[in-house]
């Protein structure tokens, strides 16, 4: 597939979303940056989403498929990786008390529906790692560190065989 | 004294929270009065020592990462802190590119503020007696307002222009001692023109103002806005109309003061006058100018006069130091509160001669009190419409949000020429030396207000640097002298409608736009109970 003209909407964007500054809260950041170094597919765009939640959403517009890599913290073996499917999770931010900052991924995916419409993304699909520690400051600990490198070939193998 | 608000991690898989720190607000209210307030950050941020020791360039990398609504304000002062410091030469067009830059983030912010953020308060039940009240739910309700949505939509155009010279937006680090990163091409700047264009025609004039900038602009005094309001119906009819008629009406212009003291460290470079970026240079090319307005004149601005005093923030000691100097010695807030330190915020003060260190409120306003001094330059602002106002009304919420929105016809007009004045063939990058050993000073007007770097480098490592936000000059708490902080100044004497919702105080903090959320806690003087806790989500940094 050749490539699009550069400011025509990609196939796939990959968005990384964290904080780079506090320790495994970089693994989206970090992830899309992986990828860029080992060469993405044709058609597939990465952005660095960092803590601009609000922004991620208009960067869907008119981009069929979604891929957003976040941390999380849910209680599970740090390195753990979870895909959810985008609908699962979108929610509203609360009414009262909207907050640019605290707007996170499942903000901006509801958000994104509501600004976007007929251009929001058919296919959106979450990955989220399992942090160790958000220490200001601090390098991913070695279990994400290792669990970012798995995501990104994962990645790069599902979209360069166009399987997504 | 309160609990900090935790991430929502309570869900079986859950995001995180970003680093964006939180904001305490305690206020103790006599016969429906505010009459104390205590302004409390309860979160660390500890951006200093993680740049401690690192190359001199890591303040590019990192402090656009503090924020992520005003992270290229954080990059325009970095690298001004840096030019500086390396003595570097800066090309014509770079500085243009950098000015662009600055000015699209701001503009994004102007409308997603005062939509997403301000307006939404309008819609409180508080003000269901105001004959605007139904008009103002029509239009501001969120999500599903008549103005909410073109408002919000139309916010993220003037950061596409930040990101074709940026290459991404936010967190870009493309501005980099002795220039920028880009060789715009023809393309990039048409394309540049069109999407500044298409946001001023959709959402400026035609939903904002319902009339030209030219038209706005005119009004030089508090009681032209007045008249301008009443002029037809477009412009009564225009969000700004309508805002400026429901806000004389529900009273938004009767409380929210502050300390009556101004701060702007001033923006934008006039390219010429700048090529060879220095501390002691910079109030001459500055084009938006820097300042301070005491309340009565005004005095050049002047970074050694700048003190952080942290008597009452969990810092070791009570120091009062230049932030060249400065020390950033965290302490566990425990042991702080029996210490009387209650925030995690410093204390900027700035040194008036004859009056010591003072508080300064920073932000649009703030500008706009600074642009109305005589003796501008050529090349520099003047402006005296809020000066006017100030003197005229008073500062209060009203008068802070207008100042704001004020804003978006100036810098569209200054990007727009910018634009114009860019020459493709000019270089965007002169290589600088890398001194092993400087000391730099870089600022800017983010949108929320001054944001300074000040840098230290020592054998080609940071040794010392120190970050001081518009919030932090907002938010501060009390100092050495038990002299309040701007904000904290602000909530007192605002008369609460209803203690378990008291939307004035949102006002008030949002008019700040202030970066932290806000947990409210409401006692009464009388009995000490406490009347309301509620959080308030707040702006940016």
């Amino acid at each position: 597939m050749s490539e699009t003209r550069p400011d025509a909407p990609p196939r796939v964007l990959v968005i990384g979303c964290g904080n780079i500054l506090c320790g495994d809260d970089a693994a989206g950041p970090v992830a899309v940056r992986r990828m860029w170094d080992l060469g993405l597919p044709p058609a597939v765009r990465c952005a660095d989403g960092g803590t601009g939640g609000m922004d991620v959403a208009f960067q869907m517009r008119g981009v069929p498929k979604v891929v957003l890599i976040d941390a999380c913290s849910s209680g599970s073996e740090p390195g753990t990786l979870f895909e959810v499917p985008g609908r699962e999770v979108e929610q509203l931010p609360p009414l009262a008390g909207i907050n640019l900052h605290a707007f996170r991924w499942d903000h901006a995916l509801a958000f994104a529906r509501w600004l976007l419409k007929a251009d929001y993304p058919t296919d959106v699909t979450a990955y989220l790692i399992e942090v160790e520690q958000t220490k200001i400051g601090a390098p991913l600990s070695p279990r994400v560190d290792a669990a970012v490198d798995r995501l990104v070939r994962r990645l790069l193998t599902q979209l360069g065989d166009g399987a997504v | 004294m309160t609990s900090t608000i935790l991430p929502p991690n309570t869900k079986r898989i859950s995001p995180l929270g970003r680093v964006e720190g939180d904001l305490d607000l305690n206020i103790k209210v006599d016969d429906g009065v505010v009459t104390d307030a205590w302004t409390e950050a309860s979160m660390f941020r500890g951006f200093e020592i993680i740049l401690k020791g690192k190359d001199p360039q890591a303040g590019l990398i990192v402090t656009p990462r503090i924020c992520g609504i005003c992270g290229g304000s954080h990059l325009y002062k970095a690298v001004y802190a840096l030019d500086t410091a390396w003595r570097t030469h800066v090309p014509h067009s770079a500085t243009l590119v950098r000015n662009i830059a600055q000015a699209c983030e701001t503009l994004q912010s102007i409308p997603r503020w005062f939509y997403a953020l301000f307006a939404i308060d309008l819609t409180n039940k508080n003000y269901a007696r105001s004959p605007y009240y139904a008009e103002a739910v029509k239009r501001f309700a969120p999500f599903v307002g008549t103005s909410y949505e073109p408002g919000v939509t139309l916010s993220g155009k003037p950061v596409e222009v930040y990101a074709i010279f940026g290459g991404q937006w936010p967190h870009s680090s493309f501005m980099i001692p002795g220039g920028v990163m880009c060789a715009p091409t023809l393309s990039d700047v048409t394309r540049s023109i069109s999407i500044l264009e298409f946001w001023k025609r959709e959402w400026l004039e035609k939903q904002w103002l319902g009339c030209s900038i030219e038209r706005w602009l005119a009004n030089k005094t508090w009681a032209d806005v007045l008249a301008w309001a009443d002029e037809n119906d477009a412009q009564r009819n225009s969000d700004c109309g309508l805002f400026l008629r429901m806000s004389l009406d529900i009273g938004l212009d009767k409380f929210g003061k502050g300390c009556g003291a101004f701060l702007a460290t001033g923006t934008y470079f006039q390219p010429e006058l700048y090529e060879r970026p220095t501390v002691e240079g910079r109030n001459a090319a500055l084009i938006n100018r820097s300042g301070v307005y005491d309340g009565a004149e005004f005095h050049d601005f002047d970074q050694a006069n700048v003190r952080e005093d942290i008597t009452h923030s969990h810092y070791k000691g009570s120091s009062l130091l230049h932030p060249w100097d400065g020390v950033t010695e965290p302490i566990d807030p425990l042991e702080g509160a029996k210490q009387g330190k209650y925030s995690w915020a410093k204390s900027p003060r700035y040194l008036v001669p004859g009056k010591g260190q003072i508080p300064l409120e920073a932000g649009p306003l703030s500008r706009q009190v600074i642009a109305g001094r005589p003796g501008a330059a050529k090349h520099q602002d003047y402006d005296p419409l809020f000066l006017d106002a100030i003197r005229t009304v008073g500062p209060s919420v009203l008068v802070r949000v207008m100042a704001r929105m004020h804003e978006a016809c100036k810098y569209y007009n200054l990007a727009r020429r910018w634009l114009g004045e860019l020459d493709l063939h000019d270089k965007f990058y002169t290589k600088p030396t890398e001194h092993a050993e400087g000391k730099g000073f870089g600022s800017t007007e983010a949108a929320r207000g001054s944001l300074s770097d000040w840098i230290i480098i020592k054998n080609g490592k940071i040794e010392n640097y120190q970050v001081v936000t518009p919030t932090a000059w907002n938010i501060g708490p009390l100092d050495g002298k038990n002299v309040h902080g701007p904000m904290e100044q602000s909530f007192i004497g605002a008369r609460i409608a209803d203690p378990a919702d008291p939307v004035e105080v949102g006002h008030v903090a949002r008019s700040f736009d202030s970066c932290l959320v806000c947990t409210v806690h409401t006692y009464d003087a009388k009995s000490g109970r406490e009347l309301a806790r509620f959080k308030i989500g707040e702006g940016a940094r």
